[in-house]
């Protein structure tokens, strides 16, 4: 337990000048951005005195430095800044759509992990057949498709052909009235409500993205589950056990035990990539989650929002690796 | 040499799906040198009274919205497609070579070198600590929207990977006997990462770069989609995935649905390619299929 301790103070100490790290470079560098935010709110017939009484009040007429230094203590105090575009703060925006995101790729690595860790262990378990092949080529495949593709096949598919499921256009229908915010998860805030309705409403809409980023991203899990449980079939705990007569099934599930540190790695890099790379997803279902907010803020010089999601992923991203080590604490007795 | 082609020969014959892979980018690059001869339409000119016409002669694959003809857009898209992925990820991989090989022939070392390679690692981590797809979006503002910036934007997002595979390669290599014996007979330490750990390292970089093609591929097409990238109407598989976008809830699929089958298939191809060099870098796993 003292290990534990140990161990999780070191990690703690060296998140703080991470995160400082972090909103100091993308402070500099979004600064790199053509485009005058006081320009682009004011409008293109503003005259000189009023732009230079919104750059007064943006702060905009101090120095890089002092800027920076009134973001951090702005940021300590829970404030990321206004958005110019929602006119909103964009804690408040960020409020609303991380749990639009969170909610989408949370279910998604689900059913990636569904899909790709049974394929993995049969496809390092067999030596061919047709499960063997499967296994092979999914993450060859899954690899090379656009996710925005396949979300706009699934549509046509699915919403245009067959109108099995509702219009890709958010997280629920505008008729249906949204149960009241608790988490921030549809799902969830519904069955608190006891609103059927929605939440059945909330799961059409689910449908569609949450199986385009989960096929795709099964991919990389599989791979990983794959690679990783052949080496340890190979290894000399694998041939000991089957020397002393253990079933195949056991030997399995001894060396997928051994595996999973690794796969366990490669699913907190996709959340971490999925957080700001869900947004193709995102887009093409109108999904309104955290990565489409970031990318409207590069795209229109709107820098508050940027700023506040690099912050937020990064912390989410940080708290993601602290778990993994944690687990890794907990399935690896060598860890130290 | 005649050895290395027999080997590579034998390969494909196990492997035949590989074939599939080279014969699938060597079409691709066909098509984008002399797709002029192959379109039967100008791919950029609008036929008002043709649009949304679905797949029929002489539209084999349709028209878009602005009466485009998609068949010719598709042949002309990887001209721009593959000229952005292979630019972008060649310069990310000279990049990478180049820190990679300062950082790690220099790590630990107490001269400024051993600086300078402690500030390059530290350098990656906090490019690699940016979610990629925003970051990339970040250096197209930067820079101002030009199929440059996209060079420039595939080449930074993929610097870390070459940088880091470099290192870990220069790390071993320097301690192998006959550098050590380099060192002693006063080769200098250029000479030293050209002539031995630059070579030694050919392997795996060629494994990454095919990979990474298909990755920059994908990357330029999502950023065109949204908007960060090619703009319409120069023909690229992501902005007329994005054109048609549209017009698919209303039935007319085939303007999105034919360039990101094509996308699909040119990153299947290098991907395919990717795997067959790695397995040829590593003579255990050639020797495994070969046996197998």
């Amino acid at each position: 337990m003292k290990r534990l301790y140990l161990f999780l103070g070191k990690r703690l100490i060296f998140v703080i000048p991470q995160l400082f790290g972090i909103t100091l470079v993308s402070f500099l560098f979004l600064q790199l951005i053509p485009g005058d935010p006081a320009v682009l709110m004011a409008g293109p017939f503003a005259t000189p005195s009023v732009l230079e009484n919104l750059r007064a009040e943006l702060g905009l007429d101090k120095s890089l430095f002092e800027q920076f230094l009134i973001y951090i203590s702005n940021v300590l105090r829970g404030d990321l800044g206004n958005s110019w575009q929602t006119t909103r703060p964009v804690a408040e925006d960020l409020l609303q759509r991380f749990p639009a995101t969170l909610e989408l790729i949370v279910l998604s690595l689900l059913l990636a992990l569904a899909i790709g860790i049974p394929l993995g262990r049969a496809g390092a378990r067999l030596k061919k057949g047709v499960t063997r092949r499967t296994a092979d080529y999914y993450g060859l495949f899954a690899g090379a498709l656009p996710d925005f593709w396949l979300g706009l096949v699934f549509i046509y598919i699915f919403y245009t052909v067959l109108t099995i499921v509702p219009a890709p256009l958010g997280r629920i229908d505008f008729f249906i009235i949204p149960p009241p915010s608790v988490t921030g998860s549809l799902l969830i805030d519904s069955i608190i409500d006891l609103n059927f309705a929605a939440f059945k409403n909330a799961v059409g809409h689910l449908i569609l993205p949450v199986v385009t980023l989960g096929l795709i991203n099964a991919g990389p899990i599989l791979k990983m589950t794959q690679a990783t449980m052949e080496r340890m079939l190979d290894e000399d705990f694998s041939k000991y056990g089957a020397l002393c007569g253990l079933p195949e099934k056991v030997i399995a599930r001894k060396a997928f035990r051994n595996s999973l540190p690794s796969v366990i790695t490669i699913v907190s890099v996709l959340f971490g990539f999925l957080i700001g790379g869900a947004v193709l997803v995102e887009i093409v279902f109108s999904w309104g989650g955290a990565g489409q907010y970031a990318v409207n803020g590069v795209l229109n010089a709107d820098f508050n929002p940027v700023l506040g999601f690099v912050l937020v992923s990064a912390v989410f991203s940080l708290v993601i690796y602290l778990i993994v080590d944690l687990l890794y604490f907990y399935i690896d007795p060598r860890t130290t | 040499m005649t050895g290395k082609f027999n080997l590579f020969f034998r390969v494909l014959k196990k492997r035949p799906d590989f074939m599939l892979g080279y014969i699938i980018v060597f079409l691709i690059i066909i098509i984008a040198i002399f797709a002029p001869l192959f379109a039967p339409f100008d791919p950029i000119k609008s036929d008002a009274k043709n649009y949304l016409k679905a797949p029929q002669w002489p539209y084999l694959m349709g028209t878009d919205a602005t009466g485009m003809d998609v068949f010719s857009r598709v042949l002309y898209a990887p001209r721009v497609d593959l000229a952005i992925a292979l630019l972008g990820t060649l310069l990310s991989a000279v990049l990478g070579v180049i820190l990679g090989a300062i950082a790690g022939f220099y790590d630990g070392s107490g001269k400024v070198a051993g600086f300078g390679s402690a500030f390059i690692m530290r350098s990656a981590d906090v490019v690699q600590a940016f979610p990629v797809f925003v970051f990339a979006i970040a250096v197209v503002a930067v820079l101002g929207q030009s199929i440059q910036s996209l060079v420039m934007a595939i080449a930074f997002v993929n610097a870390p990977i070459y940088l880091r595979l470099m290192r870990s390669q220069c790390l071993s290599i320097r301690r192998m006997r006959y550098v050590e014996a380099a060192y002693l007979a006063g080769t200098s330490d250029v000479k030293i990462i050209l002539a031995h750990v630059i070579p030694n390292s050919i392997a795996p970089l060629l494994a990454q770069l095919s990979v990474n093609i298909g990755w920059a591929i994908l990357l330029t097409s999502a950023l065109s989609f949204i908007g960060a990238g090619v703009e319409a109407p120069t023909p690229e598989w992501g902005s007329m995935i994005s054109m048609g976008f549209q017009n698919i809830v209303t039935g007319h699929w085939w303007p999105s649905i034919f360039p990101g089958l094509a996308l699909a298939v040119t990153v299947l191809g290098f991907a395919l390619v990717g795997s067959s060099i790695e397995i040829l870098a590593d003579p255990v796993r050639t020797r495994k299929l070969l046996l197998s």
